[in-house]
């Protein structure tokens, strides 16, 4: 088994990969005097992941909404479901799945190599049958609509549809009620039998716990998987964004808005590259940049105004969102300003706080079980490494900085997307 | 679990303190507690906005966040919150332990500075709070009020609190009403700045590696020149409803939401209160708890399904979203269930569950800062310090009888429905 310790002198911490004989890569971050562990298993399938082929077979196309709905599925076994199992150990338990990964994961303060068990069981135990898929159908179509009555959430993806001609990142994760009812066991299983192969997964423990300990449960919990090549079909897309603006009626007080800019994504970013964008948006849009107190100062935001980096196969923009009364003048005033930074240059001064900003955050994050272990399964999937990423913030320099500006935050290439109370209008 | 260290600096005000050393941060955080009230609830929390804008020493929004950022990203957020008749106001920093300060600068003692300079200097002039920073915080609380109407979750079980205890100072919202932000000038603000200083009761408290002698010297200094005269609170208790209110809203919306309002019968600071929690968890407050495991599970009625009990209220409130055709069954459900209860019909299993999934969020509070900080804050509230192992001794020792005896003190005072506008009755 190739075990290897990855430290960091900044952090003081250290942390061990192994690549599990079974094909699964297995990451353990052992945490001193903490009482309770953190353990999660991915799989690199998620939502995006509606077109494939196994092994240069034919391609298979399957509903929207099937990977979320396998999530849900997975928990149950012949002999009953894993909340269950759960409950016995006293593990707080669940799962998630995003545009492009699904994971499981629990938290425990006792009894953890039960719990790590029941985990790792249940992942690789899959039972569908015609009767409980459709069970299954009333339970999500309520989660469907209560997201549809998220402004949050209907603002986002009404700016994701029009940046994206065909990337299916524009489609709701869970699907539609429509989309769900065409899902059957069969699509399940081939699903399953596709993307829940352990050399497409990955497994990080946090806490308190010892490598010795996760692996000999690996050891005797995994069943090996034969090495297959998953091909994923995505349409080309455009670089150009679809429609500049969009707008919907919905019952809010306060208006809401996502403001997108469309880059070109060929793979993730490397650690380099998203500390340099990581330190720019901080030096942008944080509560300490011009253009926020500006907004402030105008009355276009307030303190939900946020930004983030969205990126994954295939696609990457930088999304800026919050509530505001004047979105449009908002959404007009950060365009203006990022056209005068790329043309006037960057301050130093900002530059030095956004770089300990940033450092302190990360190393801060290092406290927390769940954070550590969700952190380092991103990394993996994206081919990138956690102390990698921490040491690149450290060593970012101002000309890094200026230099990621001029490739990204085209305000040719943006779209708004508005949520407001249709009264108003 | 680290021990409290609780020292008193002045009448009413606390300064308290836990060292642990296995953490990257440190926080610090100050709770003003005064007596929630319709004539001051909009005062409190505007004064709590003002004062976390901007003071003294950085008379700006922006001068105050370039501080915070160049101390490595530390972070300042303020909230206001209930605990039964009580109205607390919260002003938390997070910052990076000393040790990993780049020049061996002490953040913590800069951190405490910065906190008593925003309570005890803040940005007044001529017995007055700024006009321009008294408009922004009223903006920026006007703005969170509205955006409660957002998230219908939210909003729903806001709206059933209200219709519940309309006639009860409990009603009384936390940030007061948007009529009574508007009507505080910044000379009213200055006076309820003076006497929220004079009148609440204070609690520092204080979590991390970094000797707190210093930040509670810095405290006890600033408080040697205020008089206090701190007011006693108590909650009013009611243990039954005579009726059941039924209250309806309807709105554009793809998913209608149930809220049920229930007295407990018991409120604190009668001890077994801790059976009415466990009762509420068993019934709806984990993944294996009677409305997961039937109104969801079995009869796919919903997403999710909700009980928590509110021990200084003495009231239980279910939170459920639906289908509008089903709001009917679910209610029939929910209350089937809740018999099922008072019948005594509770499995070993589902106690023990309970049991273990309470007792392990309970000590995963003691892996984070914050899960400390909040676990030792809310001790102090219910007027009793107990450990963790104390309170897990004590959640372990309730017995099956008990927990059928708080069910059977419940009574179910209102019934809140948000439908579509087209949906049945």
């Amino acid at each position: 088994m190739n075990i290897s310790e990855i430290k960091s002198a900044r952090a003081g911490d250290s942390y061990f990969k192994v690549l599990h004989p079974s094909g699964l890569t297995v990451y353990v971050y052992p945490k001193e005097g903490y009482n309770s562990a953190y353990a999660i298993i991915g799989t690199k399938y998620g939502s995006v992941n509606t077109c494939f082929s196994l092994d240069g077979g034919e391609k298979i196309t399957v509903p929207d909404g099937i990977a979320h709905y396998l999530e849900h599925k997975l928990f149950e076994s012949e002999d009953g479901d894993a909340f269950a199992r759960y409950a016995k150990t006293g593990a707080s338990a669940n799962a998630y799945t995003s545009f492009e990964k699904t994971c499981y994961l629990f938290s425990c303060t006792d009894k953890f190599e039960e719990s790590f068990e029941i985990l790792l069981d249940f992942v690789q135990s899959p039972y569908f049958t015609a009767e409980t898929v459709a069970k299954e159908q009333g339970i999500i179509g309520q989660e469907i609509k209560m997201y549809d009555d998220s402004p949050d959430w209907r603002v986002m993806f009404n700016m994701l549809e029009n940046m994206y001609h065909h990337h299916p990142v524009k489609i709701d994760i869970a699907g539609t009620v429509e989309s769900i009812a065409e899902i059957t066991a069969e699509k399940l299983y081939q699903c399953y039998n596709t993307f829940y192969n352990l050399n497409n997964m990955a497994l990080c423990v946090a806490g308190n716990v010892t490598v010795d300990q996760v692996l000999s449960i690996c050891d005797r919990m995994l069943k090996p998987c034969e090495k297959h090549t998953i091909e994923n079909y995505f349409e080309d897309e455009p670089y150009e964004v679809v429609a500049p603006y969009v707008e919907q009626s919905f019952p809010v007080s306060v208006p809401l808005f996502n403001l997108g800019f469309k880059e070109n994504a060929d793979k993730p970013l490397d650690e380099k590259r998203l500390a340099h964008t990581d330190i720019l948006l901080e030096m942008l849009a944080s509560s300490t940049s011009e253009m926020y107190q500006q907004l402030m100062d105008d009355g276009l935001i307030n303190t939900s105004f946020s930004f983030e980096l969205f990126e994954g196969p295939g696609y990457r923009s930088v999304i800026f969102g919050g509530e505001s009364r004047a979105p449009k003048q908002a959404a007009e005033q950060i365009k203006q300003y990022i056209a005068k930074v790329k043309a006037e240059g960057l301050s130093k001064e900002d530059f030095e706080n956004a770089r300990k900003s940033v450092y302190g955050d990360v190393i801060s994050a290092l406290n927390s079980v769940g954070s550590i272990a969700n952190t380092i399964l991103d990394h993996h999937f994206n081919g990138n490494e956690k102390f990698t990423y921490i040491d690149a913030v450290a060593d970012t320099t101002f000309e890094d900085v200026q230099q990621r500006l001029m490739q990204m935050l085209d305000v040719n290439n943006c779209t708004l997307s508005v949520v407001k109370n249709g009264e108003e209008a | 679990m680290s021990q409290l260290q609780r020292t008193e600096l002045a009448g009413g005000a606390y300064f308290n303190s836990v060292q642990d050393s296995r953490f990257k941060t440190v926080l610090i955080e100050a709770n003003l507690i005064v007596p929630l009230s319709a004539e001051t609830a909009s005062a409190n929390a505007l004064l709590t906005y003002v004062m976390s804008r901007s003071c003294r020493a950085y008379p700006t929004y922006r001068s105050l966040c370039r501080k915070l950022s160049a101390l490595y990203g530390a972070e300042l957020s303020v909230s206001l919150g209930k605990a039964g008749d009580r109205q607390i106001l919260s002003f938390t920093l997070t910052g990076l332990d000393d040790r990993y300060a780049l020049d061996g600068e002490s953040i913590a003692a800069q951190l405490s500075e910065l906190l008593c300079q925003m309570l005890f200097e803040p940005n007044v002039k001529d017995n007055s709070f700024l006009p321009s920073e008294t408009d922004q915080g009223k903006r920026e609380l006007l703005d969170l009020i509205d955006s409660e109407f957002n998230e219908k979750r939210v909003y729903a079980i806001g709206q059933t609190v209200s219709a519940m205890c309309k006639d009860e100072v409990f009603g009384v919202r936390r940030y007061g009403t948007a009529e009574g932000v508007r009507e505080q000038t910044p000379q009213s603000l200055y006076d309820t700045w003076k006497n929220v200083l004079r009148t609440a009761d204070l609690e520092i408290i204080f979590v991390g590696d970094s000797q707190p002698d210093k930040a509670a010297s810095v405290f006890a200094k600033a408080f040697a020149n205020i008089q206090r005269d701190p007011v006693a609170i108590t909650t009013q208790f009611v243990a039954k409803a005579d009726k059941v209110a039924r209250v309806s809203e309807e709105m554009d919306v793809s998913q209608a939401k149930l809220v049920m309002g229930f007295r407990g019968g018991r409120a604190l600071p009668d001890k077994q209160v801790i059976a009415s929690q466990l009762m509420a968890a068993v019934l709806g407050g984990t993944a294996t708890s009677k409305l997961f495991c039937n109104v969801r599970e079995k009869q796919s009625l919903c997403y999710y399904c909700a009980a928590r009990y509110d021990k200084h209220k003495g009231i239980m409130m279910i939170d459920s979203g639906v289908e509008g055709d089903n709001i009917q069954k679910l209610e029939s459900g929910i209350m089937h269930e809740i018999e099922d209860m008072q019948n005594g019909n509770i499995t070993d299993f589902e106690l023990e569950a309970t049991k273990l999934a309470v007792i392990n969020a309970y000590y995963s509070s003691n892996d984070t800062v914050r899960g400390i900080g909040s676990w030792y804050m809310n001790q102090i509230f219910d007027g009793e310090i107990r450990s963790i192992e104390e309170m897990a001794k004590r959640i372990k020792a309730v017995t099956k009888e008990e927990v059928v005896e708080a069910a059977k003190l419940l009574s179910l005072d209102t019934v809140y429905v948000l439908k579509n506008k087209g949906d049945a009755q």
